[in-house]
């Protein structure tokens, strides 16, 4: 069965509303995975604000959802206390840690709900919101959709997670500085023409997948400036994406400072970068508001 | 800021044959529009006034392309948030947004839409 993946929030770090980013959208990290009945939801950003007024509207009927946490930074998790189906008891909600026993983000979404910071207590949510693990080897089946973690590098760390059934995957993979585990991590400067060897642990991980949505925020000019603030260049993601034989790649968690203009021609730099590779990589700018089926 | 009023030789001066004259206002509206720039029928212009129309090769679809490469219920284009937005109807081709194959979208300004051998521009109307 087909994955529908849709964007809700493809901004990194802060929101941008604005003229600027109208095309690619100025909420931070959200997206929304389905598979049949079952609904994933990766990172809170603001994004999720609108996905929840979308899923009242959608139907009368309880929603239950899994939420996949990136990690905890602000621009993942600002939109929950916003997010309407949380505050019906009729639904329920499992945020997932990676390792058994792993509460950390259910009690680090209920820390940001303390009153030094927002008005409505986490335990006044009427939904059932539980904590639940993806098990020892930090993969689940759920619901009949194999989930799996990855950990990245990122202040603090962070989680990719990519998702299979019926022979398709989909990789969700943002705020990871792959920059920085590449085997050579000075070559990009000296050599920026030449593959970058990417680990091949990441590369297993996302070997094949029919979907990658990557940390792509910077240009290769941008990240000489922004080096270790954890994040990738996006022509990096590019050869990532090579070298795991992906079809397609959302460059997703795009910087604040991008306007629409620049964004596109981060992209097309990727696109040049995959046809010098001679790779069939499909490359495209995440935006918010654009479903695609996986099949 | 209103004008300072305080002068009164500039108040003095407005005079009736000085005033300038004042002109019925008049709201301009545009509205929403898909231009047809490629493919059967173009190039023509489709005004979008409905709240749900659809595009393909049907006898009865509101944005009719006679193009075997259409599906007959292609698209549809719908209202949403004050603008539109587009949702492919499983058609056999696809709808790609700005080369990106979509299954759904909240259409922009300028953005570009391909069905088969149909291309189109969206504007956003004012
Ligand atoms: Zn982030
Ligand atoms: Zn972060």
């Amino acid at each position: 069965m087909a994955f529908l993946v849709r964007f809700w929030g493809t901004r990194g770090s802060i929101p941008t509303p604005g003229r600027a980013t109208y095309r690619y959208g100025g909420n931070t990290s959200c997206v929304e995975i389905r598979n049949g009945e079952s609904l994933f939801i990766c990172d809170g950003g603001t994004g999720l604000r609108e996905l929840g007024v979308d899923l009242i509207k959608r139907s009368s009927a309880p929603i239950s959802a899994h939420l996949l946490f990136s990690h905890m930074h602000w621009d993942h998790i600002q939109g929950f206390p916003f997010f309407a189906p949380a505050y019906r008891p009729q639904n329920r909600f499992c945020i997932y840690g990676t390792h058994p026993g792993d509460t950390r983000f259910h009690s680090l979404l209920s820390g940001q709900m303390r009153s030094a910071y927002f008005p409505v207590d986490f335990s006044e949510l009427n939904a059932h919101v539980d904590a639940t693990d993806l098990g020892p080897d930090g993969a689940r089946d759920i619901e009949g959709v194999i989930v799996r973690c990855f950990e990245q590098k990122h202040p603090g760390l962070s989680y990719a997670y990519s998702l299979e059934k019926d022979g398709l995957k989909v990789v969700y993979a943002t705020d990871n500085e792959i920059d920085l585990t590449l085997t050579d991590p000075t070559q990009p400067v000296r050599e920026p023409n030449a593959p970058r060897l990417i680990p091949g642990k990441f590369i297993e991980f996302c070997r094949n997948a029919d979907l990658l949505i990557a940390d792509g925020q910077y240009t290769d000019a941008e990240y000489l400036k922004c080096t270790g603030w954890g994040h990738a260049r996006a022509t990096t993601v590019v050869d990532l994406a090579v070298q795991a034989g992906v079809r397609q790649v959302a460059i997703y968690h795009h910087d604040p400072m991008q306007s629409d203009r620049d964004v596109e021609a981060k992209i097309e730099v990727c696109r040049q970068r995959a046809a010098r590779f001679g790779s069939p990589l499909f490359v495209f700018a995440a935006r918010e508001g654009i479903e695609l089926k996986v099949n | 800021m209103a004008a300072s009023n305080d002068g009164g030789d500039e108040l003095g001066a407005l005079t009736a044959e000085n005033e300038i004259p004042v002109l019925p206002v008049q709201v301009i509206t545009r509205p929403y529009m898909l231009q047809q720039i490629r493919g059967p029928g173009s190039p023509t212009v489709h005004n979008l006034e409905l709240e749900t129309m659809i595009v393909g090769r049907a006898d009865d679809a509101e944005i009719r392309i006679g193009s075997t490469a259409l599906s007959r219920r292609h698209m549809r284009l719908e209202r949403y948030q004050g603008g539109y937005r587009a949702l492919d109807l499983d058609s056999s081709n696809g709808v790609y947004l700005n080369e990106v194959r979509v299954f759904s979208a909240v259409l922009r300004d300028g953005d570009t839409l391909q069905l088969g051998n149909a291309v189109f521009l969206f504007h956003e109307g004012k």
